[in-house]
């Protein structure tokens, strides 16, 4: 029973994702995701929110299978810059500079590459059946939550987020009561009261969303990166021998599976997503091999796993987005945000109403893998043609899309303003080491968190003891209070901050 | 004193502030009933944790040693002129015309870094131009003029 309807919902989602348009969209998607995550500097989070307003243009399912294409696109992407030129492309890639980049240096880029892009297409395959398993059942547990336990799920999230992000845990704590204060701006919704809007009219119906992520992501990050000098020393830029050879396969063949299987699961926990994932595959394997030595000069398991890892947990934190409507990261948040300009309000009834959408946007992330494996290795020498484009002309070109795209959204010159004004605070807290990312989540879920604790408390008559009351919720809440005392302990932060740096 | 970490301690005094600042506006906001919690609460609660947050960090900063603020250069050139070519574009779109915030902005943006080599910036700010005005006037048909004079 439970198998057709597995393939009667995959066949609905194909239906969807393979209509001409969509699939325009996707490969749209994939091709922009696939430059930026070669450009080093541009990340996905500032590429998604720059094409967020056009998003406004399209059907909503075309917006969102290409936002997600922009994501997992850039997974690939940033592996072909890790291994070309000694620079992480996407921070998730960071490892695969390591061992990509030695590999390059002895004449086998064309292997590393191709590994890169096998192990991703076989991780994003799996990531695909793993999230049409697992969503509809934990759609249904969702749709059981009550307001109090909703709430306690987002605090949960939020506190996993804090947890499994990198730095200060308490910098990061603060940058989420920040991101929710800021996501309070504007009408109350329940009573119609102003907050914080300093009699600013534009406040009036909040801070927008795709002004603070501009700004604070695409302003800000201009900002930090031209500082920088760069320096890039591309390996060659002729990459021959793309097909790895029959040693090259079984030896990465393990690693593939153990980095699809662990980045699967390190994608599925909020504030985990690709980047721990790819730590933790090269951690593995590293531990794993015969002959530790081998890593950091040229071992084709450090590409291998790692490159798995990061495009599944890529694939797998849509899970928590799809079914609970809780974004586990930025890029998550950005989805949500795709979402609502298309008037769809995240959570567990997006799959039953819109199923549509919902099944059409898995079924677009096998699609897009298999148009990235296609496309994407023969068209390497344009890629790396694209690193020659310095960061001085790039800046600038990011600045003009940061502006015409938040002004495109209601033609409002003094919205550009505020990303000015986000782009300064984005700095301020680059210097002051505070990650933005858990801010953003907390402007997402802050909203939502009132709304759902107000429906909570006006169902218990005013009684807070519902939080505890609730099985769900009490260990919802247990459960967040014991991550964070954990983290907080100081054994325990220390060898946190170890496996970070590593 | 010595101060030991600028870096948390400048964090923790953003923190606090902002935190305080909240408190002082949202007092004023109405907290309702326990059954229905009114404007201020969340507000509130979230201004007192950022006012805890504060304190802890400026606390930490006082006292154990950690990276200093003024480690790695500040990047005040490039702040500076990102800022002020997003206010140009801001100041120039309804009134001048996409081509003159852009050609303004565009050249802020470019001050903001010694790289910036100008021939070059010109054929890429007319191509950048050219686009734009295809793109999204033509393209999307936004209602933005091409020229001051259209």
């Amino acid at each position: 029973m439970e198998l057709t309807d597995l393939f009667s919902n995959l066949a609905l989602g194909f239906s969807v994702a393979a209509t001409p348009a969509n699939m325009f969209w996707c490969l749209m998607g994939a091709l922009v995701g696939t430059a930026i995550g070669v450009l080093p500097g541009v990340g996905p989070v500032a590429t998604m929110a720059l094409l967020l307003p056009t998003t406004y243009y399209l059907p909503p399912e075309g917006a969102l299978i290409m936002l997600a294409g922009i994501y997992y696109g850039a997974q690939y992407g940033g592996s072909t810059t890790a291994i070309l030129i000694n620079l992480p492309g996407e921070s998730s890639s960071v490892v695969t500079v390591l061992d990509g980049y030695q590999m390059a240096k002895q004449g086998r880029a064309g292997a590393a590459l191709a590994i890169a892009a096998i192990g991703s297409f076989f991780a994003g395959c799996v990531a695909t059946v793993a999230i049409a398993v697992a969503a509809p059942p934990l759609t249904k547990v969702a749709q059981k939550f009550a307001p109090a336990d909703y709430c306690s799920l987002m605090v949960l999230g939020l506190v996993f987020a804090i947890v499994l992000a990198r730095g200060s845990v308490v910098k990061a704590l603060g940058m989420v009561f920040l991101g929710m204060l800021l996501g309070l701006v504007g009408t109350d919704v329940n009573t119609g009261n102003l907050r914080y809007t300093f009699g600013i009219s534009d406040l009036f119906d909040g801070i927008g969303f795709v002004p603070l992520v501009m700004g604070l992501f695409g302003m800000a990050e201009i900002m930090a990166n031209m500082t920088n000098a760069e320096r890039r020393d591309l390996v060659t830029s002729k990459v021959t021998g793309l097909m790895p050879t029959w040693a090259d396969l079984k030896a990465s063949a393990m690693p593939v599976l153990r980095g699809t299987i662990l980045g699967g699961f390190l994608g599925i926990l909020p504030g985990g997503g690709a980047v721990l994932a790819s730590f933790s595959s090269y951690t593995v394997e590293k531990k794993l091999a015969k002959d530790p030595s081998r890593f950091g000069k040229g071992a084709i398991e450090g590409v291998a796993g790692p490159e798995s890892a990061n495009n599944a947990a890529a694939q797998t934190s849509f899970i928590p987005m799809l079914t609970l409507g809780i974004p586990s990261n930025a890029v998550m948040a950005m989805m949500i945000g795709g979402m609502m300009i298309h008037g769809i309000v995240p959570g567990p009834q997006v799959m039953t109403d819109r199923p549509g959408l919902f099944w059409g946007m898995i079924a677009s992330m096998w699609l897009g893998n298999l148009m990235l494996i296609v496309l994407n290795l023969p068209m390497i020498g344009l890629w790396v043609r694209m690193l020659m484009v310095p960061y001085r002309l790039m800046s600038v070109a990011i600045l003009f899309f940061c502006c015409i795209g938040v002004y495109s959204l209601n033609n409002s010159a003094n919205e550009v303003l505020f990303i000015a004004v986000f782009g300064l605070l984005g700095y301020l807290f680059f210097k002051l080491d505070c990650e933005p990312a858990p801010l953003l989540l907390g402007f997402i879920l802050g909203p939502l968190l009132e709304v759902y604790m107000r429906r909570a408390m006006l169902l218990s008559r005013g009684d807070a003891m519902v939080f505890i009351e609730r099985p769900l919720s009490a260990s919802f809440l247990a459960l967040a209070a014991v991550l964070l005392v954990i983290v907080l302990l100081p054994n325990i932060r220390k060898a946190r901050e170890v496996a970070f740096v590593e | 004193m010595r101060i030991k970490g600028s870096q948390d301690l400048a964090a923790g005094l953003m923190f606090g502030i902002i935190g305080l600042l909240a408190i002082k506006i949202g007092a004023d906001y109405p907290v309702g009933s326990w059954q229905r919690p009114g404007t201020g609460v969340l507000p509130l609660i979230l201004a007192w944790c950022l006012v805890g947050i504060g304190a802890i960090l400026t606390l930490k900063g006082l006292v154990s040693a950690g990276p200093s603020l003024l480690e790695g250069q500040w990047a005040w050139r490039p702040v500076i002129m990102v800022t002020l070519a997003g206010i140009a574009f801001a100041l120039l779109v309804d009134d001048g015309g996409l081509v003159a915030a852009m050609a303004v902005s565009m050249a802020i943006c470019a001050l903001g870094t010694p790289e910036t080599r100008w021939r070059e910036f010109a054929y890429f700010t007319v191509i950048m131009c050219v686009t734009a005005v295809l793109m999204f006037i033509k393209g999307l048909g936004m209602p933005i003029k091409v020229f001051p004079w259209n």
